[in-house]
């Protein structure tokens, strides 16, 4: 019987399976991830089911355990999860399912799988040392009574700079997502993560 | 009582009439606020921690060491920032790994992370630390019977095990419908009360399916309390419930704007704080039901 190419795309082809994934998974925080039963309660509690995307902690994990890497990295869903943690709180084996969404998180972030708005976070998050930034808050701050930064990276230099030299340290260095060279405070980020 | 203040990204860059509010609170409950200056963004899901696990403790730790020279416990409004900064500490705390790389990152700039200091919810610090019947002392304007529906935010409820303060049971949480009432509110329960706004992550990457469940979630409200006011206890739920009806007005999704504010904004109006310095910035109409308020 010949299929039609909406049902072809939705063939997963197990002996493509990419082996080398769980072990990957596994490494970067998620390592409990063979205790799931694939019992659901966690997709019972989930906020991305309740709003339709294709892909929630039950679901992802049935992902990683057939090897099926690019399906994954091809689909939103693990950038909307809330991380709310209702799946860790209710999961009867304890093995924190929301772990294993940001371990694959994690494995997006590096094959550059990531989306424009995450960059931008995290761009911000180095150059002014936070993740949500409005450069042109001051005047609202000001309206309220404020001074127009906060006490924080965004006001205190030696702050920023000490933690940009932490940040130098981590995996982003590595990465090359963004440039790490000297601080730009011109720019606007809002970002809702 | 001295606690540092971690104010975080929404609250100082999107909200700052909130961040007015906990200025003016907690001075005025005796609760002597200190800067933590330097401090960070804490940093939450997007960034650090879908990135690397350990480096995103040593972001959080490295707030958490600002509190600890000082000797101090860290409050906030956000939602967010209180489910990293606790799951930064939880996670360095339980796990010999994460905490000798963090501390070997830390290393780099002459830090340590001790675990002396705690985050603090301020909905739970202030239910926890100063208690209702102080509260009720500090009230100049009652609220009367206005009829509030909560939004207690995911983020101050789970994981439980990484939280200082919280609830006999998470999935029935009454500490933000008991802080209402103790203000002359009523706080009633309605079916979807533990339903997610659709903020953060999930904003950014679909703001359709984020708005369907603030709708979802708006419906059950305006169907089972027909509320005055809606409270939250995070300050991201609180741009996600300001923002999003006059989306879904102009979509012919509602026909109603029920005003949204913050606990500790509504706190301030009820002490006698300049409504414009810390509602100021709302988009939701809060005017009419601030002056229902003060005139009693």
């Amino acid at each position: 019987m010949s299929s039609t190419p909406e049902e072809e795309r939705k063939t997963i082809n197990l002996s493509t399976g990419d082996s080398g994934f769980l072990s990957e998974i596994k490494a970067l925080g998620a390592g409990d991830i063979l205790e799931c039963i694939q019992c659901a309660k966690c997709a019972a509690t989930c906020p991305l089911v309740l709003a339709g995307f294709n892909f929630f902690n039950k679901r992802i994990i049935q992902a990683i355990f057939l090897g099926t890497r690019e399906t994954l990295l091809d689909d939103p869903s693990i950038w909307a999860c809330q991380s709310c943690n209702r799946c860790t709180e209710v999961c009867p084996r304890k093995l924190k399912p929301f772990e294993v969404i940001m371990a694959m998180r994690r494995v997006a972030v590096r094959e550059f799988a990531l989306p424009t708005m995450a960059i931008e976070g995290i761009k911000s998050l180095y150059d002014v040392g936070h993740a949500v930034y409005l450069s042109q808050a001051g005047r609202s701050r000001a309206s309220v009574g404020l001074p127009e930064r906060p006490y924080s990276t965004a006001s205190n230099p030696r702050a920023l700079k000490e933690l940009q030299a932490l940040l130098g340290k981590t995996a982003l260095a590595d990465l090359g997502i963004i440039p790490m060279g000297g601080p730009d405070v011109s720019g606007t980020c809002e970002v809702g993560q | 009582m001295k606690v540092g203040f971690f104010v975080g990204c929404n609250t100082a860059f999107n909200r700052p009439d909130l961040e007015r509010a906990v200025r003016y609170v907690y001075p005025a409950l005796g609760v002597e606020l200190d800067e933590l200056d330097g401090q960070s963004c804490c940093p939450t899901w997007g960034t650090m921690p879908s990135i690397d696990l350990a480096g995103w403790c040593a972001v959080g730790a490295r707030n958490y060491t600002i509190a600890e020279e000082k000797g101090l416990d860290m409050v906030t409004v956000c939602g967010s920032c209180y489910g990293s900064l606790a799951e930064t500490a939880h996670k360095i705390k339980s796990d010999p790994g994460v905490k000798s790389r963090v501390n070997e990152l830390l290393g780099v700039i002459g830090k340590e992370f001790k675990g002396t200091s705690r985050i603090r919810h301020a909905v739970y610090h202030l239910y926890q630390e100063v208690g209702l019947d102080t509260l009720k002392e500090f009230i100049k304007y009652q609220l009367g019977g206005l009829k509030i529906a909560v939004q207690p935010g995911c983020h101050s409820l789970w994981p439980s095990d990484a939280y200082v303060d919280g609830e006999e049971d998470t999935f029935h949480p009454t500490v933000l419908r008991e802080l209402c009432e103790a203000l002359g509110a009523s706080a009633p329960y309605y079916s979807r009360l533990l339903d997610c706004c659709g903020m953060g992550g999930m904003r950014s990457t679909d703001m359709d399916k984020s708005f369907k469940l603030v709708e979802t979630k708006l419906s059950s409200m305006k169907e089972e309390v027909e509320p005055d006011l809606i409270v939250t206890g995070c300050s991201s739920c609180l741009i996600q419930l300001d923002t999003a009806q006059d989306f879904l007005k102009k979509d012919g999704k509602i026909n109603y704007e029920i005003p949204a504010i913050h606990y500790v904004q509504l706190l301030a109006i009820c002490m006698g704080a300049d409504p414009q310095q810390v509602t100021g910035l709302a988009r939701t109409k809060v005017d009419r039901v601030v002056n229902r308020i003060l005139e009693g």
